[in-house]
């Protein structure tokens, strides 16, 4: 085991391997408070990678309800029965993650899913926490709440999945930091799977090797965001690449959510294994809950982005998400006008602050008809 | 442990009604005029049978550090250039199906590439002194014996709605059709045939230390395994080891998975070397 610095932890931490971080971090930034759970990101991740025989239930992105949804079932609260009750001293985790908590004879603190924990990926949609009584509905905030959760791999910077496979199978790709699971070498022992704590590599029977979500290398390669960020009608998505914070630079979109504005934070950070691909939180969920998720400085990024309204440059970055298939590197903001930006400043796309709004009146006087909504 | 012996012994014997020749201290190979033709072959019946006890796994993370298969039962044959192991042990589930949770019952034999006294380290050798292995598992026999590739083979009840290789405008085993079938099972296609249609129920293999098991360059083993009254009998047949020919003298080693207890890789059940003599004879 060699030490290497977790700045989600605050903290070194152990891990199988020495730290060696890419020349690139491949990252993501979901905004939970966009997401309707339509499942498009899904579909376009399905069509486009695992309709193959043997991943008929494979689904390298899922979106399910919290907190009563789970593919595969309840992979969470299991892992975090696991692991037991842990601690932050503010911003840093007095807690032990998933390495160090590993039992004799393991690498990782880890579980493996039965075959059924897979069949029902739409487990709890809908399920909200907290009754429905009488009028609840007409009540604001809403006493009962729920939220919708988009996940594929994290790519993480110290994966579980690549520092438990014996045969060194995983690899995470020094350009890039993309994770994958080399096909011709994997011997199908499913250590990944039982080690991945977002349970986001799953064995092929048919092929008896291991997969998982590959960010659609071919497309990062060509400059352009993966299948589930372009189709997401929603638009919660953001690709692009984090530094550590250390090197965080404000013109880099996802440092700028991650590290200046600390609105988007990663997603069980207390495992260990710094994920990248960082959410931000819904905001109208407990506390406590979002605590547990994405860790202590939850409660700041959910006040920030309530500001949002009036933070121009936070508004303005949230306006570049889903405007364009190209990787935006750069971004900056000239008024009311937002620009995602190649690496070296070339522009890709230029939106505005808030999209303009347009009332029609609603009779046509031309015509003299009423307009409705319709298509 | 008399008990289990006295069902390998049983087990080794085939069932056949002949009294088990009392076993083995050491893994001898008997001279014969051809092979046995499977392990059922009643051929086997009167070889005597070296019965070796199954240690854990525990020297390599992941480790085994629970005990399952307690001993393996082998017996031996050659006819000057092939040898021929047959492996009995009990277990009484039948796992030959992989899945999400589903591990296969498997067994695999070990050989030093090179004989020296100093032998290499028995958990898969160690760097620059290799060792061959010959694997069987019992999902590539049920292949070989005729299941078919398809997810009904685990949810009988499973409808996929659409492959795209299976479209109508592909015609069926065209030379299109199989090519667009094997970018969709992407291991397959890199020559990596762990599981799916298969020819052989056996692997070739070296490794020069944990962790670096690879496919042989060349497969030349042969295989088969079934079931017994309470367990498997595999038959491996392969040459000789290299500079262990009739009356030399070389060590092998076993391991055996037990897919009900999700052994696969390391987790396994395993012996050290165990001296090997390939007996002369007509």
């Amino acid at each position: 085991m060699a030490l290497v610095r977790n700045w989600q932890l605050g903290r070194d931490m152990s891990y199988w391997y020495p730290e060696a971080r890419p020349t690139r971090q491949f990252a993501a930034v979901f905004d939970i408070n966009k997401c309707i759970a339509c499942q498009t990101c899904t579909l376009a991740c399905k069509t486009t990678w695992t309709s193959g025989r043997g991943q008929e239930y494979m689904l390298w992105n899922n979106v399910e309800s919290k907190p009563y949804g789970f593919y595969p079932l309840a992979w969470d609260v299991r892992l975090l029965d696991m692991l037991g009750a842990q601690r932050w001293e503010g911003s840093r985790y007095a807690g032990r993650t998933l390495f160090e908590a590993a039992p004799a004879g393991e690498r990782v603190l880890g579980w493996r899913p039965d075959d059924l924990d897979y069949a029902h990926p739409n487990v709890g949609e809908d399920d909200c926490f907290g009754r429905i009584d009488r009028g609840a509905a007409l009540s604001l905030p809403h006493a009962a709440w729920f939220f919708y959760l988009a996940r594929i791999c994290n790519h993480c910077t110290y994966p579980a999945c690549l520092a438990s496979c014996p045969r060194g199978s995983i690899y995470k790709r020094p350009e890039d930091g993309i994770v994958l699971v080399d096909q011709g070498r994997c011997r199908g022992y499913r250590e990944c799977v039982k080690a991945c704590p977002y349970k986001k590599v799953f064995f092929n029977p048919s092929t008896g090797t291991s997969e998982k979500c590959i960010a659609c290398y071919p497309k990062i390669e060509q400059g352009e965001q993966p299948q589930c960020f372009v189709n997401c009608i929603g638009k919660i998505r953001l690709a692009g690449f984090v530094s550590v914070p250390e090197k965080a630079r404000p013109d880099n979109p996802i440092d700028y959510l991650v590290h200046v504005r600390k609105v988007a934070l990663p997603l069980f950070p207390q495992f260990g294994l710094e994920p990248n691909v960082y959410y931000i939180p819904p905001v109208h969920v407990p506390l406590p809950y979002l605590e547990q998720l994405f860790g202590p400085a939850v409660k700041g990024a959910v006040e920030t982005y309530r500001r949002a309204p009036e933070d121009a440059d936070l508004a303005g970055l949230l306006a570049l998400f889903g405007s364009s298939q190209q990787v935006m590197p750069r971004w900056k903001r000239l008024g009311d006008t937002v620009l995602g930006l190649s690496e070296d400043g070339r522009e890709l796309v230029r939106v505005p602050l808030r999209e303009p709004v347009y009332v029609r009146a609603a009779l046509d006087s031309v015509r003299g008809v009423v307009r409705t909504n319709v298509p | 442990m008399r008990k289990i012996l006295a069902a390998l012994l049983a087990a080794a014997a085939c069932g056949c009604g002949s009294r088990p020749a009392p076993p083995l201290p050491e893994v001898i190979a008997f001279p014969r005029a051809a092979l046995p033709d499977g392990p059922k072959d009643p051929a086997w019946t009167p070889v005597p049978a070296h019965v070796a006890s199954l240690l854990l796994q525990d020297l390599v993370e992941p480790r085994q550090l629970t005990a399952t298969t307690a001993a393996l039962a082998v017996q031996a044959v050659h006819d000057g250039s092939r040898l021929a192991l047959r492996l009995s042990w009990a277990d009484p589930t039948v796992d030959d199906l992989p899945g999400a949770s589903r591990f296969v019952d498997a067994c695999a034999v070990q050989f030093p590439t090179v004989v020296t006294p100093d032998l290499p380290a028995p958990q898969m050798g160690e760097a620059g002194r290799p060792v061959t292995i010959t694997a069987w598992r019992a999902s590539w026999q049920a292949s070989v014996d005729g299941r078919p590739d398809d997810i009904t083979a685990l949810y009988p009840r499973a409808h996929p709605d659409h492959y795209p290789f299976a479209a109508p405008s592909l015609p069926a085993g065209s030379a299109a059709q199989q090519a667009m079938e094997r970018r969709y099972a992407p291991a397959r296609a890199l020559g990596n045939v762990m599981e799916g249609p298969r020819m052989s129920a056996v692997e070739d293999l070296v490794a020069d230390g944990p962790g670096t098991l690879r496919t042989a360059p060349q497969q030349f083993s042969r295989g088969e395994g079934r079931r017994t009254a309470d367990g498997w009998a595999v038959q491996l047949v392969r040459p000789l080891p290299d500079g262990v020919g009739p009356g030399r003298r070389g060590a092998v080693a076993f391991a055996v998975w037990e897919g009900s207890h999700q052994e696969a890789g390391a987790r396994k059940m395993r012996t050290g070397w165990i001296p090997l003599a390939i007996r002369e004879g007509p």
